[in-house]
């Protein structure tokens, strides 16, 4: 893993094409330790489709991705992840045949832990999520809205220099999401992590994030401070148009 | 911090081991030669679909080619075994550098697990990348492939004909010692780093893609030790048989391991035991039907194939009402 506090994951002009459809077009962002940067959009904007380039899922069609001066761009996504960016997936992705505590210590042991210490990094990662509880039960067998805490510890386990978590809200209440909204707010400070997120669910973005990326047809329309982002003109017609409402305050 | 007691592999190892041992005890002190025999075979399917545990029970990934595995170890070990008198009658177009070469049987053994490990370690890394239907027909390939090998390559295995000549070193306990060892090796195997890393692959590859597992590799060292296995499994029952031909490692050995390791689940260790077991004693239970049958004057006709027929329905029962097995994926004792 690639030891320096100075680090900043650097996305540059990234486009992104599938067959007849340009997801990303010239995307560029920075995303620094103990940040937390948001990321939005209304749907099919392209904000997953982010992820899975910095990640390694997709290959970029053009475009960089660094992290410091280490050029990650068409890595794999097992090599990408031994640099230390770590994710969630929008549709969950747990192993449901191994116990909750199997899903987390395996990342702990991935990330070159023994499975003693892999033991001890995954309760660690099960605490911070508030999931201690559920360790002995196999994933498939959890409910819903317990599936995501789980990524969410799981991607914490391998100590992560960068996370990203897409639409960790998705599914949660009001009260759920406060939960959430608590469990994220400090990591940043604490692990030393830079941090991006996805969701729609504005009130956590809104009181979680310290910037704001926004995407709408895969390109940039705003970026600055969530007051900033909020008062855009671009930024409210984009979400007018989506039917989502942007302004919960 | 520590209420949660680490995931252990040895009372599984014991309380899977005691039954087998106190068997093939009862079998050694009051058994008959015959019942002595089907026993050793059972070892001998045990170490086999212990095998095939390793890599497919882990990774989830099909392989068709561990016979091939077999058969290699079967004629590596035999070369390496034979005296020289023995191989002049048996091979006679042997290479002549071969000829003179003769290790103890338990070197041997270890040799005919070398080389099949040594194949998969050559063809298996592109064939990782593969799942689900294509690792099927791939690993089908390779089967088709080995066994081509086997029948052409005449200078080592004597080509389409019986090999014949082999001292008959596999006794009870030799088998019983490989079914336990490698037993305990399973379950091991399935607790290591490598093992755990193996198993999250088999329930997502992404997800597992993206803590860092490289999916391939740590196929590839699954499927490298379990040829080993495969091959060890081969060497013994050459030298328990001690005369046989390419014919031996083919489809109906095949379908015998793959249908143990369906009957008995093979996500666990636990289920590839309780395979190897109940379709051990279907197979000789049901061909001593079959021999009856056949010898008596009884019947106006003779019966072959039986066994096949009932392991087939077996097999089709098990994966209608119980698709992952016996056992699933449960470890005994929970
Ligand atoms: N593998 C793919 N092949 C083809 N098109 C794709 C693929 N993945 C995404 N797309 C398309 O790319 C566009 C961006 O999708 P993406 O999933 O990145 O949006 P998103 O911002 O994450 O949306 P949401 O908020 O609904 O999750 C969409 O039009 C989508 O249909
Ligand atoms: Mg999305």
């Amino acid at each position: 893993m690639i030891q320096n506090n100075a680090l900043t994951l650097h996305v540059e002009e990234i486009t992104k094409d599938f067959v007849g459809l340009r997801a990303l077009e010239d995307v560029t962002l920075s995303l620094h330790r103990g940040e937390i940067l948001g990321l939005i959009g209304p749907n099919g904007s392209g904000k997953t489709t982010l992820i899975n380039v910095i990640t390694g899922f997709l290959k970029p069609t053009r475009g960089r991705v660094r992290v410091g001066d280490t050029d990650i761009t068409g890595w794999p996504p097992h090599r990408i992840a031994h640099v230390g960016l770590a994710r969630t997936f929008q549709t969950i992705k747990l192993f449901r045949g191994l116990t909750v505590l199997e899903n987390v210590e395996v990342a702990a042991v991935s990330a070159g832990l023994s499975r003693p210490q892999a033991r001890e990094r995954a309760l660690w990662a099960l605490e911070r999520v508030g999931a201690t509880h559920l360790a002995t039960i196999p994933a498939g067998a959890l409910p819903y809205g317990e599936e995501r805490r789980i990524e969410v510890a799981r991607a914490l386990a391998s100590r992560p220099i960068f996370l990203f978590l897409d639409e960790p809200a998705a599914g949660l209440n009001e009260q759920e999401s406060d939960t959430l909204l608590e469990m994220l707010t400090p990591l940043p400070r604490e692990t030393g992590c830079g941090m991006l997120i996805v969701d729609h669910d504005m009130r956590l973005i809104m009181r979680l994030c310290h910037r704001l990326h926004v995407l709408n047809y895969g390109r940039t329309i705003c970026e600055g401070t969530p007051n900033e982002v909020r008062h855009d003109k671009e930024v409210i017609a984009a979400y007018l148009g989506s039917g989502r409402r942007m302004l919960p305050c | 911090m520590h209420h949660l007691k680490s995931t252990s592999w040895w009372p599984t190892s014991l309380l899977l081991s005691g039954p087998l041992l106190v068997l093939a005890l009862v079998v050694y002190l009051f058994g008959g030669e015959v019942l002595q025999r089907i026993l050793i075979v059972l070892f001998i399917n045990l170490t086999m679909v212990l095998g095939l545990q390793i890599f497919m029970g882990n990774s989830g990934v099909v392989s068709f080619a561990q016979i091939g595995f077999m058969g290699i170890g079967a004629y590596s070990s035999a070369l390496f075994s034979m005296s020289p008198q023995a191989k002049a009658m048996a091979l006679r177009n042997l290479y002549s550098f071969l000829v003179p070469v003769q290790v103890p049987f338990v070197v041997a053994v270890i040799i005919g697990g070398i080389m099949a490990a040594l194949v998969a370690a050559l063809v298996g890394y592109p064939l990782m990348r593969l799942s689900g239907a294509a690792a099927v027909i791939a690993t089908f390939a390779l089967l088709i492939i080995v066994h081509t090998v086997l029948i052409n390559w005449s200078e080592v295995t004597n080509g389409p004909r019986t090999l014949f000549g082999l001292e008959a070193y596999t006794t009870l306990w030799v088998s019983v010692a490989s079914g336990i060892l490698f037993l305990i090796l399973a379950l091991w195997f399935k607790e290591t780093r490598l093992g755990l890393q193996l198993r999250a692959s088999r329930e997502d590859e992404a997800a597992a893609a993206s803590i860092g597992i490289n999916i391939v590799w740590v196929r590839w060292i699954a499927f490298v030790l379990a040829a080993f296995v495969t091959g060890v499994a081969g060497a013994l029952w050459a030298h328990f048989i001690t005369s046989f031909s390419p014919l031996a490692f083919y489809l109906p050995q095949t379908f015998l391991i793959i249908s143990m390791a369906i009957i008995g689940g093979s996500a666990s260790v636990s289920g590839a035991v309780v395979g190897a077991v109940a379709v051990t004693a279907i197979f000789e239970g049901v061909r001593g039907i079959e021999n009856a049958i056949n010898i008596s004057t009884v019947f106006p006709f003779t019966v072959s194939g039986l066994t096949e027929v009932c392991l087939s329905i077996a097999m089709i029962l098990i994966l209608i009402l119980r698709p992952s097995g016996i056992l699933g994926s449960r470890e005994l004792p929970t």
